[in-house]
């Protein structure tokens, strides 16, 4: 057939471009997030200007230069082997710092959109990520369709568009079990509710343990596991191979292996809950900013935005690691802290690679992609506190010589784009959830420590159902604000990256 | 055969399992070209045929399995004796692909995201099957072998790229005495001083330079600025004070109904492989697009034994099924072509710059995305110098003024 083709090595053609503009996507972060332009080999060497132009064209609110922004490059220039990588060397005493800077703001003022905001809505959302979509489009099913979500960049802009996709049900507490286990039901029927692929395939996630401490916690997490029904078993090293044979063993003790875990794509979930929860007439508003609430009475009676003011009854935080710059605003202190994690995606190979493989001494993690890129990551435990999303060098040797260490074959495999993303701390690792005390209408949807994607689904739905029947319900009062102040900490020990 | 020269002491290669004579160090993909070889691979989801476009590793349309590696760039990777090259992401073959069918099924386009979305069987059957055709290439065979230490640099001045720009800068704080390093990827300085299709071009200055050396990025670790370098099989961390960036650009894909066929080529592509590696890519090549760079690669197509046509028209479609057989224009309609080289601007390789803090802004005349800088090419990052195509779309001698505007500037500041 005689297409003409935008991004060869995505095949990308145009009409497809066309059809993402069609459908309201007017900037170039975003249509290359949802046609996967400029995400292959060449990295929209070949293609970004074209894809400007076709924008510049065909666009119905016609842009205008400065709208026009190029997408973040992400290093290397060229792709470049792990092996390269891997033969630098960094100092793990010293705290990494500073970075290729990420996007000079993807909240461009100059995509802010002209048309004011809703004066008064019942509920308004603040943060455009998963959890706080998850919950517009649960609020929407319940009836609840006066409901206004702002979102300060592009959709995807922030942590639920950076993460690896990765879906476990192996956690160290049974709520997070249990949510997790709900979430994977939602996420595998999710095609069929919200009309979009997400591309859920059940690979499993291997946990590999090097030391005898991290063995005892595997094997307390997996006893807790069968408890739970989750069928989580302890295997050799040996049986740990069968499972990837490209994996050595090295140091490994011991290690976890759930077939039932799972990645997934996680951008289609923000487009499938936004698109849905906009037909049941919720308004998702991009590019908009938070700057202030007016509070009177123990209550927020305003959500003040660069676009107007929003008066309304219910006001929920769900912006993620930004959660406790916004709540300043509001006068609230949340313990959260943003921590970035750097994150790296491989030239796409055929598949290899079944599950998620994650040392957890290490912190490193990597899974191969509907698309066949190793993704993966790996904390870096001298990483201070503070948003910060650039890229570094020494994150591309540390994981480079961890990865190769793991997977030997992947050495001459090449490193195609480098991304972080923030993590959302709490002091137990635990999620903020519920009111807030002496602002009664502030609730609260964050702290999910770099595990936000994978609970949202059944969050956003217990919390929708929370707050349309009044029902009491245990997540909401025991993962509260208060908890720090009245020292009832929720541990969980289950973090990876 | 489209060989200008015959091969002196030619090296074999192996190709798909066929022994084949190749010069050494010239590209794979020259070499496969010269035995009049244009299809090189098979796309992503709709496996249409593709062949090399802009040689110079700035699109994936010659990726190829070599010596065990996939997705090797064959418009970068050298020819050494007894290489063994195969194509990829076929079945059962490049020549014949039998999920070329997915082109045809899906006329305009693939909507992966709604293609059989919550409907139950098929959605698993489509997971099981995408899963399957995902991916370029196979895992290396084997574990690499250990690379030497990378190697750090401290320098006062670098610059990146001995094209027009570069070259003109290193002349200039040559002459000043000024030191400086400069690194530049190909195993010549000159860029498209000695590659590309365009009049009144001055010899390049021979300047002292860093060959096949190849920046990778510019980091920014702890607040200190380097250059990750890849030199002659190991990595090289440059740290400097001042960087002149004079990369050049990436050519463009023209959007026109079959532009990824084997055999639609940018100009630039088909200009230096004659000039650099003496292969004419195909015996009649049109040479369309901007005028005065299709004028001048016509004459040089004409001095190479070829026969230039269709010289500065607007395509307005390609055709072929494996490669180019013809190209439709609007001043000539339809005619036969063993080549479609595109002419015109690039796209300016503002990464770095990027990287290094610089702005990048859309300029609306020249319709692409160009580094923000000042007379001297100084950026938003005082660190950052830019100079060249990087800039906008401009001749060479224009990119040599920036150059050499921006040593200036050095040389002011020494």
């Amino acid at each position: 057939m005689s297409k003409s083709l935008v991004c060869t090595c995505e095949d990308v053609t145009a009409s497809e471009v066309e059809h993402a503009i069609s459908k309201g996507f007017c900037d170039i972060e975003s249509v290359k997030r949802f046609t996967g332009f400029g995400t292959g080999i060449c990295q929209g060497k070949q293609c970004l200007t074209a894809v400007a132009r076709l924008l510049e064209q065909k666009s119905p609110t016609r842009p205008r230069p400065e709208q026009l922004a190029a997408f973040t490059p992400r290093p290397p220039l060229f792709p470049t082997e792990f092996s390269y990588w891997a033969s630098a060397s960094f100092d793990p005493a010293q705290a990494p710092s500073g970075g290729v800077p990420a996007a000079l703001d993807f909240a461009e003022p100059a995509l802010r959109p002209s048309a004011p905001i809703k004066a008064k809505a019942k509920v308004v959302i603040i943060g455009g990520g998963i959890m706080g979509l998850a919950l517009a489009w649960n609020l929407a099913e319940r009836g609840e369709t006066d409901v206004v979500v702002l979102e300060k960049g592009y959709l995807c802009a922030g942590a639920s568009g950076r993460n690896g996709g990765g879906i476990r049900a192996q956690w160290g507490t049974p709520t997070l079990i249990t949510l997790a286990r709900r979430s994977q039901e939602l996420m595998k029927r999710f095609a069929r509710d919200m009309g979009i692929n997400v591309w859920f395939r059940e690979g499993g996630y291997l946990f590999l343990a090097k030391s005898d401490e991290v063995v005892r916690r595997i094997e307390k997490s997996a006893a807790l596991h069968n408890r739970h029904g989750v069928p989580t078993q302890i295997i050799t090293p040996d049986a740990a191979r069968d499972v990837v044979p490209q994996l050595t063993m090295k140091g490994v003790k011991a290690a976890a292996w759930n077939p039932k875990d799972a990645v997934i794509f996680p951008w289609p979930f923000l487009w499938g809950y936004a698109q849905q929860a906009q037909k049941r007439g919720v308004q998702v508003e991009t590019f908009t900013n938070v700057q202030g609430f007016e509070l009177s009475g123990g209550k927020v009676k305003k959500v003040i935005t660069d676009r107007g003011d929003i008066a309304c009854e219910t006001v929920v935080l769900a912006a993620g690691a930004w959660s406790a710059e916004i709540a300043r605003l509001a006068g609230v202190h949340l313990p959260n802290e943003p921590h970035r994690h750097e994150i790296c995606s491989s030239e796409p190979l055929k598949p290899f690679l079944g599950p998620l493989v994650s040392v957890l001494d290490s912190g490193l993690y990597f899974s191969q992609s509907m698309r066949g890129e190793i993704v993966g990551g790996m904390g870096d435990p001298r990483e201070p506190a503070g948003m910060n999303l650039s890229s570094t060098a020494r994150f591309l040797t540390r994981y480079s010589q961890a990865l190769t260490e793991q997977l030997p074959q992947a050495g001459e495999v090449k490193i195609l784009r480098q991304w972080a993303g923030p993590y959302d701390v709490t002091p137990d690792n635990s999620p903020i959830l519920g009111k807030t005390k002496g602002l009664e209408n502030l609730l609260h949807m964050s702290g999910f420590v770099g595990h936000g994607f994978m609970m949202a689904p059944a969050v956003a739905e217990r919390m929708a159902q929370w707050m349309t029947t009044g029902e009491s319900d245990e997540l909401f009062e025991r993962f509260t604000l208060s908890r720090f102040a009245e020292g009832r900490l929720e541990r969980e020990d289950m973090i990876i990256g | 055969m489209p060989r200008i020269n015959p091969v002196e002491s030619p090296v074999t290669i192996e190709f798909e399992g066929e022994q084949l004579q190749a010069r050494a160090g010239e590209p794979i993909a020259a070499a496969l070209i010269a035995r009049g070889e244009l299809l090189f691979s098979r796309s992503a989801k709709y496996h249409r045929p593709r062949g090399p476009f802009c040689m110079s590793g700035g699109c994936g349309q010659c990726l190829m399995r070599v010596d065990g590696i996939p997705n090797v760039a064959t418009c970068r990777e050298p020819v050494t004796a007894g290489m063994r090259i195969e194509r990829q992401n076929a079945m059962p073959d490049a020549g014949i692909d039998l999920l070329r069918a997915n082109d045809f099924v899906f006329r305009d386009w693939f909507n992966h995201h709604e293609f059989m979305a919550g409907v139950p069987i098929a959605e698993e059957l489509l997971l099981k099957i995408a899963r399957q055709l995902s991916g370029l290439g196979l895992l290396p065979e084997r574990p690499a072998e250990a690379r030497e230490p990378a190697v750090i640099e401290h320098h006062e001045r670098v610059i990146v790229g001995a094209g027009a720009a570069g070259l003109a800068a290193a002349r200039h704080l040559t002459q000043h005495d000024v030191t400086y390093t400069l690194f530049e990827r190909e195993l010549h300085v000159g860029g498209r001083l000695i590659s590309a299709a365009e009049p009144d071009q001055p010899t390049p200055w021979n300047a002292p330079a860093r060959l096949g050396a190849e920046v990778v990025g510019l980091f920014n670790d702890a607040g200190q600025p380097f250059l990750a370098v890849i030199e002659r099989g190991r990595l090289h961390l440059v740290f400097f004070k001042k960087v002149l960036l004079a990369l050049g650009g990436h050519a463009m894909l023209p959007t026109f109904p079959n532009n990824d066929l084997p055999g639609v080529m940018s100009g630039r592509a088909v200009a230096s492989l004659i000039r650099r590696h003496g292969v004419l890519a195909g015996q009649r090549v049109a040479c369309v697009g901007e005028v005065t760079e299709a004028r001048a690669l016509a004459d040089l197509v004409k001095r190479a034994g070829g026969e230039p046509l269709a010289i500065g028209e607007e395509v307005v479609r390609a055709h072929g099924l494996r490669a180019v057989t013809a190209v439709t224009t609007t001043q000539s309609g339809k005619v036969s072509c063993d080549v479609v080289a595109t002419c015109g601007a690039l796209s300016p390789a503002f990464e770095l710059a990027r990287s290094g803090s610089a702005e990048v802004t859309w300029n609306p005349e020249q319709r692409c995305f160009v580094v923000q800088a000042d007379a001297h090419g100084q950026t938003a990052n005082p660190a950052v110098f830019v100079a060249g195509e990087m800039r906008g779309p401009m001749a060479s001698a224009a990119a040599a003024q920036q150059g050499d505007a921006a040593a200036a500037a050095w040389v002011v500041s020494r």
